[in-house]
C-alpha cells in the first residue's frame, strides 16, 4: 500500500515536470526523431547524468541496489528497431502517452489501447521469442564499465563531459 | 501559442527529474519504467472475459495480471501533467497534433488508426528489447 502510493507521488512528479518542459507533445517527440528539436533529448540526458551521479553514489555507499537489464543482441536490436518505427508512428512513448492525454492530446488514447493491444500479441509471440531472438548474442548483465573493465567513474565523467559538449552544440545550432 | 513562461528549461526540468529518480531508488528501491504496465493492463483485461486463457500464457505468469508501484507510477504521469496543465493553463483538447495537422491536414481518424497501430508496433519491441 505505501509502495503503490509512493509509486502515485513520484509518477505525479515526473508528470509535471514532463508537462513543464513540453516533451510531452507530440510535435517535441517528432522533432527529436527528424533531428530539428533537441528539448527532449536536452531533458532525458539532463536526468540521466543528475541520477547516475546520484545512484553510483548511494550505490558505493552500499545504500542502493542497481537494476541492470541483460544485453541480448538479438532482441535488444530487433526490438530497438520495432519500437523506433513505432515511436515515430505514434509519437509518444509508453510514459509520456499518459502524460500527452493528461494535457488534453486524446489522440494518446489510440495510442494507449494500441500498446496494450500489442502487450497481448506480444505475451502469444514470447513462446517463439525465447526460442529464437533470446537465443542470439547473450552477453548477460553487462554494462559499460564491466565491458572495459574500469571502475564506473571515469566511465560517469566522461559521460557527462560528452553530454555538456552537445548541449553547447544544441545551443549554438538552436536545436 | 502559449506563452512561453509557462515552459520550464529542459535542462532543469530534466534535472529536476532526475533528482526524483534517485530518490526514488533510494526511499522506494524502484527504478522508472512504463511499458511493463501495459503487460499488466493487458492481463487484468484479459482475465476478466477469458481468464483461462491468460492462466496459459507463460509471460502473463512472468508479468503478473497485478497493480504494483510502476502501474500507479504511470498512472500518476497522467495526473501530474494534468495537474501542470491545468495549474499552467496549457491544457488543450486536441485529436491531431500541430505537426500532424500541417502534414496530413485534420484528419483525426488517420490520425487514431496510425497512432493504434504505432502503439502496438513499439509495445511489442519495447517488451522484446526489455525496455
Amino acid at each position: 500500500m505505501k509502495l503503490i502510493l509512493m509509486g502515485l507521488v513520484t509518477g505525479i512528479l515526473f508528470g509535471f515536470l514532463l508537462q513543464k518542459a513540453t516533451v510531452l507533445r507530440y510535435d517535441r517527440q517528432l522533432g527529436a526523431l527528424r533531428l530539428k528539436d533537441m528539448t527532449i533529448v536536452k531533458f532525458m540526458l539532463s536526468a540521466v547524468c543528475v541520477s547516475m551521479v546520484g545512484v553510483y553514489l548511494l550505490h558505493d555507499l552500499g545504500m542502493v541496489s542497481l537494476s541492470i537489464k541483460s544485453t541480448i543482441l538479438g532482441a535488444n536490436i530487433i526490438g530497438a528497431i520495432l519500437f523506433g518505427l513505432g515511436w515515430g508512428l505514434l509519437g509518444y512513448c509508453p510514459g509520456t502517452s499518459l502524460g500527452a492525454l493528461g494535457e488534453g492530446r486524446y489522440d494518446a488514447l489510440w495510442g494507449i489501447i494500441g500498446m496494450v493491444f500489442g502487450a497481448a500479441v506480444f505475451a502469444r509471440a514470447y513462446p517463439f521469442l525465447t526460442e529464437t531472438v533470446y537465443q542470439w548474442g547473450d552477453y548477460g548483465k553487462v554494462t559499460i564499465p564491466s565491458a572495459l573493465g574500469i571502475n564506473h567513474w571515469p566511465v560517469i565523467i566522461v559521460f557527462i563531459i560528452i553530454s555538456l559538449l552537445l548541449f553547447r552544440w544544441f545551443e549554438k545550432m538552436k536545436l | 501559442m502559449e506563452s512561453s513562461k509557462q515552459q520550464w528549461s529542459p535542462y532543469l526540468a530534466g534535472a529536476l527529474t532526475g533528482i526524483v529518480i534517485i530518490l526514488s531508488v533510494w526511499i522506494a528501491g524502484q527504478y522508472f519504467g512504463a511499458s511493463t504496465s501495459f503487460v499488466r493492463t493487458a492481463g487484468i483485461i484479459e482475465s476478466v472475459f477469458a481468464p483461462e486463457t491468460v492462466s496459459g500464457l507463460e509471460y502473463y505468469q512472468r508479468v503478473a495480471p497485478r497493480l504494483d508501484w510502476q502501474w500507479f507510477f504511470v498512472a500518476g504521469i497522467l495526473l501530474g501533467s494534468l495537474i501542470a496543465a491545468k495549474t499552467g493553463g496549457t491544457f488543450r483538447w486536441q485529436a491531431v497534433p500541430d505537426m500532424w495537422r500541417g502534414r496530413f491536414g485534420n484528419t483525426p481518424v488517420k490520425r487514431g488508426v496510425t497512432a493504434f497501430a504505432g502503439g502496438a508496433v513499439l509495445m511489442f519491441g519495447a517488451r522484446m528489447a526489455d525496455g
